[in-house]
């Protein structure tokens, strides 16, 4: 008798599994919302994480509040003549030379006093809440994870294909990137060596000669061989160039971003490298003792500014000068004033440091205000919000629709300008994004929200397919002035693109989002 | 077969439940060394019992949702017996899976899925009927094999399965006549001359056939019966005297009416080769694929002695081979290939991860579970044929044939699914337990014992310290071991706070997702 499967059986046919059986049903809806524009599809952005809490007042310096810094950190602060000046208020660190070099080249930027609101100094919840983009303790999805599902629908399942050969994201080294995290897969692929892209192996395998070393010998095999982005990877790297005599070898961040030189060149489509520099969390002996220019935190400082500049060297002989932009960061700076242990403990905002031809203005927001006494566990307050920065990075560099960036973050976003300096239209002043509805998360599983700004008005909110047939109505109800936020439960539904319609006396509004 | 006296550490321990659960906790491991390896052994042993499926899909038009539908009829109308059955596939399969998981610490279920492979069996067209067949296999599971032998050849779906219910004097079918002799009982050998395979020959088939005649199944879908059943039916039953072949010394089967196959199978079993066969498919299923002459010789040989001295009772069989030097021999660990099965179990069981919500969201998470095995290539009772899974006899690759870069996407995607949040029925989300795993370890504070720990648990053997500190600074996100402690003991502070919880499931989901993927974790 012909075997037959308990799931072949005809009555069973209607079984869904998870994503495993249909991967990710996304219809094309409104697709001019998620085309990705041409001109931002040779668009590379470098992410370099900062691991352990970098302490921002030891990178950049308020060089107008010298006295005040030295009433909280004397026995680790760098002598004021020391420190290399970028305008007469800010200075880095003297190791930083290579990136004073950049300032002064129209090639960095230098972003004041990023945070969020609530700071927690917890290194894992912080750098979550920094990878994640988002302030819900429930968000597990990456900022770059959500932009990929937006604008690549179907991932896992439909790539690498003939369109998109190419990982969206490479993390450098051996682990992927919760940046990176979509709903349904990484969109991250970990290389430590392009040149030998093939193996995805965490660490190396070898057969002693037992039946256990042959099995993992044979498995370990055919886990390569599901890389199929190794060959592509290789490739592009072999094809590659890399024309600075800048980079040190023994620098490990020299060494990866010239293999991203090397990549890009080559011709891989990769949108998004990640690079992690170990060793922030300085708790004591940030400086040497006999000298406080060097020590720990020194060296580096100067390792991502020497790897930065050469890379931007590197950038500018092969022509690619457009196409690269970076952003340091790190889960919290650190506090306003040093310990006795010659060391600083976790504080809240510090500065990030944007790279490239492209940028648009050196100094980003004022410098932090140093008080003359010291505080118990003061750390530096926010004045931008680090989602702000993601968004207007999205949509300077990538150009991502407004309507969409706004549905990835959960604050109204402000927008600074950051990334136009290569192109006609230089904006002046931040933009305050237009106070559309939007739905949040999206897409998503079961529960949103709906928030949208009301006048005195009765407002009814239609569910509508894609279709444009009208489902259910969703709510109604006399409203006052203000921002409502409706929480709306979706998991009935079938997968797919909806509609809210906003309808009132004044107004009748869409707004989009799917449903997985 | 020379007994184990060596040292009895958590590594020992692990192997033992490993080859013998579908998956034990760090804490299962702790228990097994505190019992010693005879107490250890002794425990796996111990019966477990198990509740009926229910019903849960609205296809079923008989019982209410939340009832079982073994001894149910099925409705006349035959759309909604149609409806009906599929709904009860969905059941049972949802409930093998179910019964996987959270199975307690013991044999019966890896013996169960090792006489479900023996015997190839897979859908009869009545779910009560597959229910039934299961349910048997469970009973002797760790029984009378002899026994066992001779309630399959009149169970009802393997009467369907093999065509022993058409199966009569007037027009004898030898497809269960085949399959006993080559696949249940003595196996088959080299092809001495045409017809004749060493351990039986085409004579003993068509004389088997002739034995088992007479057996019929009623009341299958059957809207008043509420039990599938067969009957022996004298009318339909060859009464010749049946010669055997001179493998078996020309014996002969003299009619003996509904208890002829019985008094056949007595035959068989007297054969040498019989328990031979059978403890070599034990030992490529428990220790490892390569019947070298020397296990054959030293190993097998024992096995097979002993079967035959307790009668073909399997438990002191087993006792003998899980207490031997030669099962906690370094060589033979980490050498089978874990199947889909095992490796999804593995994946949940040792966190003691179960899905318990409502009815319909539990049992839906245990179908998908069960779907995904099927796709990783091991749909549970649906067998590719009557011979079971390539993977356990086909020559030379065995378990190598769970791997293939298709499978192995599948095994990566079963990882990447259980280590997220994301996958939920009705809002009850289904993911490893990662937290509980972490606090059942030993010392859930210490990053390196954390890693440590974990490699006890889901790999075979040691890895390189370079390797685990690979894995260690995935946990610790590269920072300080220190800062692992300080966050897990905030968590330890305020457990249910999720500002602490959070980061500490997502390192754990991190470093989970990342062993699953590693080779050492797909072999046991």
């Amino acid at each position: 008798m012909k075997r037959r499967s308990f799931l072949k059986n005809g009555a069973l046919a209607s079984l869904s599994l998870p994503f495993v059986q249909n991967g990710f049903s996304m219809q094309a809806i409104a697709k001019q919302l998620f085309d990705v524009p041409k001109s931002a599809e040779d668009k590379v952005l470098i992410l370099i994480r900062m691991n352990g809490g970098n302490d921002g007042l030891n990178m950049v310096f308020p060089r107008d509040q010298y006295a005040e810094l030295v009433v909280q950190r004397s026995n680790i602060l760098v002598p004021e003549n020391q420190i290399l000046p970028l305008t007469t208020e800010v200075g880095l660190h003297p190791k930083m030379t290579g990136m004073q070099t950049m300032f002064n080249e129209g090639k960095l930027s230098v972003i004041q006093n990023v945070g969020y609101p609530e700071p927690n100094r917890s290194h894992f919840r912080s750098m979550d809440i920094w990878t994640t983009g988002a302030l819900d303790i429930n968000q597990t999805s990456g900022w770059l994870g959500r932009y990929f599902d937006s604008a690549y629908p179907n991932f896992p399942d439909a790539y690498p294909n003939v369109d998109y050969p190419d990982p969206f994201a490479i993390s450098m080294g051996s682990e992927v990137s919760t940046t990176c995290q979509g709903l349904m897969g990484n969109f991250s692929h970990a290389v430590s060596d392009p040149f030998n892209a093939t193996n995805l192996l965490l660490t190396s395998v070898t057969n002693d000669g037992t039946y256990y070393g042959g099995q993992i010998e044979y498995i370990s095999t055919l886990i390569n061989q599901t890389n199929e982005y190794g060959q592509q990877i290789s490739s592009a790297a072999a094809a590659g160039n890399s024309l600075s005599n800048l980079y040190d070898p023994l620098n490990p961040l020299a060494v990866q971003l010239k293999y991203i030189a090397q990549m890009i060149s080559g011709g891989l489509k990769t949108k998004v490298y990640i690079l992690n520099v170990n060793g922030f969390d300085t708790h004591d002996a940030q400086v040497d003792q006999n000298d406080v220019k060097e020590g720990v935190h020194a060296n580096l400082l100067k390792r991502i500014s020497d790897a930065v500049r050469a890379f931007q060297n590197d950038l500018q002989l092969l022509g690619l000068e457009q196409r690269v932009a970076g952003l340091t960061f790190s889960e919290f700076g650190r506090q306003i004033a040093s310990n006795g242990s010659m060391g600083t403990d976790h504080g809240d905002a510090a500065p990030l440091l944007m790279f490239g031809s492209c940028i648009s203005n050196g100094i980003i927001g004022a410098n932090p205000q140093i008080p003359n006494q010291v505080n118990n566990q003061a750390g530096l307050p926010m004045n931008i919000d680090f989602r702000d920065i993601y968004a207007s990075i999205l949509k300077d560099w990538f150009e991502v629709d407004q309507q969409v960036i706004q549905s990835l973050f959960e604050q109204n976003i402000t927008y600074y300008d950051l990334l136009q300096g290569c192109t006609n239209s230089v904006s002046e002043k931040p933009i305050i994004a237009q106070q559309k509805p939007l739905v949040f998360p999206n897409p998503s599983l079961g529960q949103h929200q709906l928030k949208f700004m009301s006048g005195q008005e009765y407002l009814e909110v239609f569910l509508i397919d894609q279709n444009g047939k009208v489902l259910q109505k969703s709510f109604e109800g006399q409203l006052n002035n203000g921002q409502q936020i409706l929480s709306l439960e979706i998991h009935t539904l079938k997968a797919g693109a909806y509609y809210y319609l906003l309808k009132s006396g004044s107004r009748q509004e869409l707004v989009s989002f799917q449903k997985l | 077969m020379t007994p184990y006296t060596g040292p009895w550490t958590s590594a020992e321990a692990a192997h033992l439940l490993r080859r013998c659960t579908f998956g034990a906790s760090f804490q299962d491991i702790q228990n097994a060394v505190g019992a010693g390896m005879l107490g250890a052994v002794n425990q796996l042993f111990l019966a477990s019992s198990i509740d009926e499926p229910l019903a849960y899909d609205v296809g079923e038009q008989i019982v209410p949702l939340g009832q079982t539908w073994v001894s149910a009829v099925y409705p006349t109308n035959t759309s909604a017996n149609q409806q009906t059955e599929g709904a009860r596939m969905k059941s049972l399969a949802a409930w093998l899976a179910k019964n996987l998981n959270q199975e307690s610490l013991s044999l019966t279920e890896k013996m169960l899925f090792f006489w479900q492979n023996h015997f190839g069996v897979s859908t009869s067209g009545d779910a009560r009927a597959m229910y039934q067949y299961l349910q048997l296999l469970r009973q002797h599971a760790l029984g009378n094999v002899k026994q066992l032998v001779k309630d399959v050849t009149i169970d009802p779906c393997m009467l369907l399965f093999l065509n022993g219910n058409t199966n009569t004097v007037f027009s004898p079918n030898e497809n269960y006549g085949r399959e006993l002799l080559e696949l249940f009982t003595v196996g088959k050998g080299a092809q001495l001359a045409a017809g004749d395979y060493s351990t039986f020959t085409e004579q003993d088939v068509a004389a088997a056939a002739k034995i088992c005649t007479g057996y019929i199944v009623q009341g299958v879908r059957s809207d008043t019966q509420t039990q599938v059943s067969s009957q022996f039916t004298p009318v339909l039953h060859d009464t010749s005297t049946k010669t055997l072949s001179y493998h078996f010394a020309n014996q002969t089967i003299s009619a003996a009416g509904a208890l002829e196959y019985a008094n056949y199978i007595d035959v068989v079993f007297n054969q040498a080769d019989t328990a031979l066969y059978i403890c070599r498919k034990l030992y490529r299923y428990f220790v490892n694929h390569d019947i070298t002459s020397w296990v054959e010789q030293n190993i097998i040989a024992d096995m097979a002695q002993t079967f035959v001295a307790n009668n073909f009772e399997i438990s002191p069989v087993l006792t003998e081979l899980f207490t031997s030097a030669h099962f906690f021999d370094i060589s033979v660990r980490g050498a089978i290939i874990r199947s889909p099965l095992e490796t999804l179990c593995a994946m949940l069981n040792t966190s003691n991860t179960t899905a318990n919500f409502d009815l319909q969201s539990t049992y839906q998470i245990y179908l998908s579970m069960y779907g995904l095995a099927d796709q990783m290539g091991q749909g549970y009772a649906a067998p590719p044929s009557v011979a079971g899974w390539t993977s356990y006899y086909q020559a030379p690759a065995f378990y190598r044939l769970w791997i293939n870069s298709t499978y192995i996407k599948k095994r990566f995607d079963v990882a990447n699914l259980l280590t997220s949040n994301f996958y939920n029925v009705n809002g009850n989300v289904f993911k490893i337990k990662v937290v509980d795993f972490l606090n059942g370890l030993s010392a859930p504070a210490s990053a390196p014992q954390v890693i440590d720990d974990l490699c006890l648990v889901l790999f075979p053997k040691d890895i390189p310290a370079a390797d685990k500190l690979a894995i260690k600074s995935i946990l610790t996100n590269s920072l300080p071991d220190f800062e692992w402690t300080l966050q897990y003991n905030e968590y330890l502070a305020d457990p249910t706070n999720p500002v602490f919880y959070n980061p500490v499931e997502l390192r754990m989901q991190a470093v989970l997702n990342v062993m699953f993927k590693m080779p050492q974790f797909h072999v046991c």
